[in-house]
């Protein structure tokens, strides 16, 4: 990486001059652009937060910042929309989803990446083509195999966990993603595993999986996010609060919050709130290239 | 080879559920008509003609030409092989061709059995809806003659198939240099039949129609229609063969033949130019309205966001000081809830002249923008409207640009993080080897982590075209009845058809099509990228 | 990540599947509740006893429970639920209603649409348009409410039946499905003109505008006090205020035989030429940015047209901005939509409920909670907690005090004998859409009779390419 290189030469070379200057100047340089990025994508996020502070005068009157913050906007959001009623029903579901699609992904996207077998690209294009469909057409389709599956099953889907996570326990993208990376690892590891006498499971739990680590972490923040932030799924799935996700408490409150764009943002702000320090705690794994060498299956 | 398969199984089972269904659904659906009706009267190719008119022939016509034309290559290439490599390629045909009629017969099966099932709700309606007669109900559907016969014949395909594949395989296991030829036969025997299938369709449906119009005493050109727009599209593909292969001849031979290629191209896009516009107007106006912005929002995304996301990560993955910081503030956009920031950009694009936005076009002494409520092409506004530039070349609304920052705008954050974990599996030796080697940072950047990162970038790309062609909710929360249509998508355009109009048959067929957009362009640039990606 | 973590992660997952696994204990009670109240049944046969003759008869409502998908939220669905568990404590028959909020009027229909397509029997009782309506007979999944309306045992009385609105039951009746009567009115709203009295005092006017000409003038002096393109009347391109300003000048949207759309008879020409020219002479702006409550709460806007349901957030936002800018509170109020008829003529819309077709006890079940919920008493205090108008007129004599605290709403009242509605047709939906679009197209400068004219064009073949699609 280019600072890397940088920064090695520089330790080695300190006395050099115009090396450390040049390195000094790429430094400055990276700042400014990350700062004028993160300006942009923040403002209008900042914005929010803002608003959610206001009263409604200076929330209408395009007022930028509030004169007294409001933090009892958050304690009323929290409140009207029933958080606390449906907060556990999302850790549930988006816990049940993004622990069964990373199994069933990882275990999907190590076949496509690492075993051969007939009809491979067969069916990893039939995969992709399940993610051409605009979601507006698979909602009614969907909804007719849910609710077949529950009157067949012994346990209701309507209306439970299994229509608000099982359809999400596996997807096109999760496999895709996956198997991006699963291909990269060296063919040499698979060798040294089967010397060790590992099958293809262990080597999986034991190699691919660790060296992979930053796909898998992005897998479970994004199936994070998805499972979170979903809406027009569980709305149609469900007709009672006990399954309903906090983003119906969200969507009903807006509809009650109506014109009271600061009580909105402040509800808008509390969903996202776990999302925020989820990624806060994963996005460490991300931070440096790992060490192939060493590594035994 | 078992391993793999049960591997495979469990994700397969619920991508079959909730993602293969949806598509074998609306690929039913689409050849039906009716209001609110999952099973509505057969409709043939209606919709479809009802979106695109004539277009959907030449389509077909097209498609299945592409898939007859596959199947001959495939097979003339093992046969090839089968003499010059002294390969036994040739005792797989039957197995293949065997085991593609009974996936081919499945899949009848299929289209068979779906209508039956779609049908148990209505029988429902009634009777009491409990869980007996429901169960009752498919029982019955499912023992029906027909579908039993259906399914046998398929199944008993299959068998003999790949029993046949195994029994072949098992003859030539001990020879293992003996490349196993069933895949080739398999897929051309798959095209083979549903290039048939898909030319018989149109056959049927062509002289279906010509039939209507003689009864009504009316006239029609399919056919001349088909003729002319093939030849339009034929010769634009000799004229590009023709210039490629220019480059690789001498110059006298080189310039006979672009020569050649431009007047091949010059009466190729006359003819296109002539007839097209002719097609086009005489399908669904919304929906080609909503194509146009569907490859503008695209066009307008896509590079722009990948390349933002790229900048950003390589950026975020040096060691900095508050990199935690910069990498969670990037990733804000994506995590917020749309409809707390769809409220804000709103605010920001308003058409006030006191909005942010146009308060800063005032500080710069330009005048205020309509911005989310503006209908006009950007090019158009730039030139001042002095040009009547068309809708194409006027560009995209305003509106749909506002709509297009709002998605860049979330989306950064997403491909960010995506990058960053690419650039997190690239093992830190080649750096260090890198170094060593005196590479300097823009070399290390172009030589080692572009060509590692080249799946990442393959997958992003990918995704993000599939995505941005099907976009929804970042569209539909911004667009306002002042942008007059502008700002509505494909995907728009098909909610509205689904959703508001119930109109299951023709959703679907637009829905479908988008898909074989999507599908063509996937194809597209895999070709171009399997020349690029590296896989470690 | 090692596989003591992998090991982690699938414990947690499988503790959760337990943990979901385990029944919701509030899935249960509803069915108990049922029992308790069928064991009362046993002791009483007198009352709710089955019909002995009429089609009704030998069916038997006691002690059924009934689900009933609504689309109210916040306090106006926690009010509700006061009122129904007053049904449920003291109804004779032992019904139970069960009220469920289901997101908003197009998540309702989503739901219908998707349970009909699978054979999931939906609520006993929906809320939605009268559009809505014909898109679900066309699955035949509703019941015809003049069988129990009609029923000499559990229907309405002759005098019962005059004292409903007779234009807001009128809605619900369809001639394409026979006559049925699909829907029934629980309540109605109205398109009003909201208005700042104090602002218009301080102008120099002494009330509210009645016609065209005054309510022009009026807003043009807002707007001009102001000075900064606000102050006048707040654009609304939603095809409800055109059909409302339509009306006020003695025109409709909807062709004499009810079959399909008029958008360029005199009125609608006038009304949007009106409003074209308070455009460009300052008077009126848009404000895309969300409700104009506030706006007109902070007095950038001295007029709004919308719905009578908003009258609680109006004086919501008027109490807080009063409040935060410390100033007293405008006086302000509600008044009919500015017309050149003689009597105003009030666009008068909302969701009628309506009961699926199924076991028929749960149809007359539903029916007679909805015969409780029209009941006078039931809609004064249903009135009371939602701001909506009742659907009798014998409601009124109920009221005297909730208007008394509520003069708006006083106001508007008055104005329920001067109904007329918009069209109930299949396309309605769609053709909305296109009549907002051609309302912006007009304001944005188009030719006012071409645009009109093309948009009755449109708005008639999308009517006559939807029923081409209904077979």
């Amino acid at each position: 990486m280019a600072s890397n290189a940088v920064a090695g030469r520089a330790v080695g070379t300190r006395l050099v001059d115009p090396a450390t200057r040049r390195a000094a100047l790429n430094k400055l340089l990276i700042y400014a652009v990350l700062i004028f990025g993160a300006v942009v994508s923040v403002l209008p996020f900042l914005y929010t937060v803002s608003v959610s502070l206001m009263n409604l005068t200076e929330a209408t009157g395009g007022r930028a910042l509030p004169t007294t913050p409001q933090w009892s906007n958050y304690v009323e959001a929290w409140h009207d929309a029933q958080f606390s009623l449906y907060f556990m029903n999302s850790v549930k579901i988006t816990l049940i989803s993004v622990g069964g699609a990373l199994v069933f992904c990882a275990l999907a996207a190590y076949a496509f990446a690492q075993m051969e077998f007939p009809g491979k690209s067969f069916l990893f294009t039939l995969l992709l083509s399940t993610l051409m469909l605009p979601e507006a057409i698979t909602w009614v389709p969907n909804f007719i195999t849910v609710s077949w599956l529950g009157r067949i099953s012994p346990v209701p889907w309507l209306n439970n966990w299994p229509s608000l996570t099982i359809p999400f326990m596996a997807s096109a993208f999760g496999i895709f993603l996956l198997r991006q990376f699963f291909q990269q690892i060296p063919r040499e590891l698979w060798d040294s595993a089967q010397i060790d006498g590992s099958g293809h499971l262990r080597y999986l739990l034991r190699v691919v999986l660790p060296l992979s680590s930053a796909a898998v972490m992005t897998l479970v923040l994004f199936g994070f996010v998805g499972a979170w932030n979903a809406l027009a799924w569980p709305i149609l799935v469900t007709t009672t609060p006990d399954w309903r996700p906090i983003s119906y408490g969200l969507l009903s409150f807006l509809d009650e919050a109506g014109a009271l764009l600061h009580l909105q943002m402040a509800g808008a702000i509390i969903t996202m709130l776990p999302i925020v320090v989820l990624y806060f705690f994963t996005q460490r794994h991300f931070i440096e290239g790992i060490a192939t060498t060493g590594l035994k299956g | 080879m078992l391993l793999a398969y049960s591997f495979l199984a469990p994700a397969f089972i619920i991508i079959g559920l909730f993602g293969l269904f949806p598509l074998a659904f609306a690929a039913y659906e689409s050849t039906l008509r009716g209001l609110n009706k999952i099973v509505g009267s057969y409709d043939g190719l209606g919709n479809y003609v009802k979106a695109i008119d004539n277009l959907i022939y030449i389509l077909t016509f097209w498609i299945a030409a592409a898939l007859v034309y596959y199947a001959a290559r495939t097979i003339a290439r093992a046969i090839r092989e089968h003499r010059e490599e002294q390969t036994d390629a040739l005792r797989w045909i039957l197995p293949g061709f065997l085991t593609a009629t009974g996936v081919a017969l499945f899949a009848r099966f299929v289209f068979i059995l779906l209508p039956e099932m779609l049908l148990i709700p209505s029988k429902l309606r009634g009777q009491a809806n409990t869980q007996e007669a429901f169960r009752s109900l498919v029982v019955e559907t499912w023992w029906l003659p027909k579908v039993q016969i259906a399914l046998w014949v398929a199944v008993v395909l299959l068998a003999a198939g790949s029993a046949w594949g195994l029994h072949v395989n098992r003859k030539t296991a001990r020879d293992s240099r003996e490349p196993v030829y069933f895949m080739p036969f398999f897929s051309a025997g798959i095209g083979l039949i549903g290039g048939a299938a898909l030319l018989w369709l149109t056959w049927q449906e062509i002289n279906a129609a010509y039939a209507e119009a003689l009864e009504e005493g009316a006239g029609l050109e399919i056919w001349s229609q088909i003729v002319t727009i093939s030849a339009g599209f034929l010769l634009l593909l000799v004229a590009w063969r023709l210039w490629e292969s220019a480059g690789q001849r001498s110059s006298n031979t080189g310039m006979a033949l672009r020569l050649v290629g431009a007047v091949a191209m010059m009466a190729g896009a006359w003819v296109l130019i002539a007839e097209l516009p002719r097609v086009v107007n005489a399908g669904d106006e919304d929906w080609w309205n909503g194509l146009m912005a569907t490859v503008f929002y695209v066009m307008g995304t896509v590079p722009i966001q990948l390349g933002l996301a790229l900048i950003l990560a390589a950026l975020l993955f040096q060691k900095i000081r508050g990199q935690t910081l910069f990498r969670v503030l990037y990733f804000l956009p994506y995590v917020a809830p749309f409809v707390g920031t769809a409220a804000v950009f709103r605010i920001i694009f308003s058409n006030r002249p006191t909005a942010p936005l146009n308060g800063l076009l005032d500080l710069f002494g330009a005048e205020p923008l309509l911005w989310l409520s503006e209908p006009a092409g950007i090019i158009e506004m730039i030139t001042g409207g002095r040009f009547d530039l068309g809708p194409i070349l006027s560009g995209p609304s305003l509106a749909l640009v506002a709509i297009m920052l709002y998605g860049i705008w979330t989306y950064v954050g997403f491909d960010t993080v995506i990058f960053l974990a690419g650039l997190g599996a690239i093992p830190n030796e080649l750096y260090e080897v890198a170094d060593i080697d005196g590479a300097g940072g823009w070399a290390q950047f172009r030589h080692v982590t572009l060509p590692l990162l080249s799946p990442t970038i393959y997958f992003l790309s990918l995704y993000a075209v599939i995505g941005t062609f099907k976009a929804f909710n970042h569209i539909f929360v911004l667009r306002q009845a002042a942008a007059l249509g502008t700002t509505d998508t494909a995907s728009i355009v098909i909610f509205q058809a689904f959703k508001r109009d119930t109109r299951y048959g023709y959703a679907s067929a637009l829905a479908i099509l988008l898909l074989i957009i999507i599908m063509v362009i996937t194809l597209v640039n895999n070709r171009i990228a399997s020349r690029r990606v590296f896989y470690g | 990540m090692n596989s003591k973590r992998m090991w982690m992660l699938a414990t947690l997952l499988v503790a959760a599947l337990v943990l979901a696994a385990c029944p919701a204990p509030a899935a249960q009670a509803p069915a108990a509740m049922e029992e308790e109240a069928a064991a009362e049944e046993a002791m009483d046969t007198g009352l709710c006893a089955p019909a002995s003759e009429g089609p009704l008869a030998g069916i038997d409502p006691r002690g059924q429970t009934i689900v009933w998908w609504h689309q109210h939220s916040g306090s106006r669905e926690e009010k509700l639920s006061v009122i129904v568990e007053d049904f449920n404590a003291n109804n004779e028959c032992g019904i139970v209603l069960d009220a469920q909020n289901q997101g908003g009027y197009n998540d309702i229909r989503d739901k219908v649409n998707a349970s009909t397509a699978s054979g999931e029997q939906p609520a006993s009782l929906l809320v939605g348009y009268q559009n809505d309506q014909a898109f679900y007979q066309l699955n035949g999944v509703l019941a015809d409410f003049d069988t129990f309306i009609d029923d000499s045992t559990w229907g309405l009385s002759a005098d019962e039946k005059a004292d409903y609105f007779a234009s807001f039951v009128e809605q619900g009746v369809h001639p394409v499905f026979d006559g049925q009567r699909l829907g029934f009115p629980p309540n109605r709203s109205m398109e009003v003109l909201y208005y700042n009295l104090t602002w218009l005092e301080e102008l120099g006017f002494d009330g509210p505008p009645t016609t065209p000409e005054e309510f022009e003038a009026m807003s043009c002096a807002a707007a001009e006090a102001n000075g900064d393109g606000t102050g006048g009347y707040i654009l609304r391109d939603d095809a409800s205020a055109t059909a409302s300003w339509t009306f006020a000048r003695g025109g409709n949207v909807l062709n004499e035989d009810n079959t399909g759309y008029v958008y360029n008879s005199q009125a609608t020409i006038d009304s949007l030429t009106m409003l074209k020219r308070m455009l460009d002479d300052g008077c009126a702006y848009f404000f895309t940015e969300g409700y104009p409550n506030p706006e007109f709460a902070a007095r950038r806007a001295v007029f709004t047209t919308g719905s009578s349901s908003g009258l609680p957030f109006y004086a919501n936002d008027m109490v807080t901005i009063a409040e935060e800018q410390g100033r007293d509170m405008d006086v302000w109020g509600v008044t009919a939509i500015p017309h050149t008829t003689e009597n105003p003529v009030q666009n008068i819309y909302g969701a009628d409920v309506m009961i699926t077709a199924g076991a028929p006890e749960q149809e007359l079940a539903a029916w007679l909670f909805i015969k409780w919920f029209t009941s006078p008493e039931v809609q004064a205090r249903w009135v009371e907690a939602s701001n909506y108008f009742p659907t009798r007129a014998a409601t009124e004599a109920h009221l005297s005090g909730y208007v008394d605290e509520n003069p708006q709403y006083g106001e508007a009242l008055a104005l329920l004998g001067y109904g007329a509605y918009e069209p109930q047709l299949i396309s309605y939906q769609a053709v909305r859409d296109a009549a907002e679009t051609a309302f912006n197209e007009i304001m944005q400068g188009a030719d006012i009779q071409a645009t009109l004219d093309a948009l009755t064009e449109t708005a008639n073949e999308l009517q006559e390419e939807l029923m081409g699609e209904v077979e």
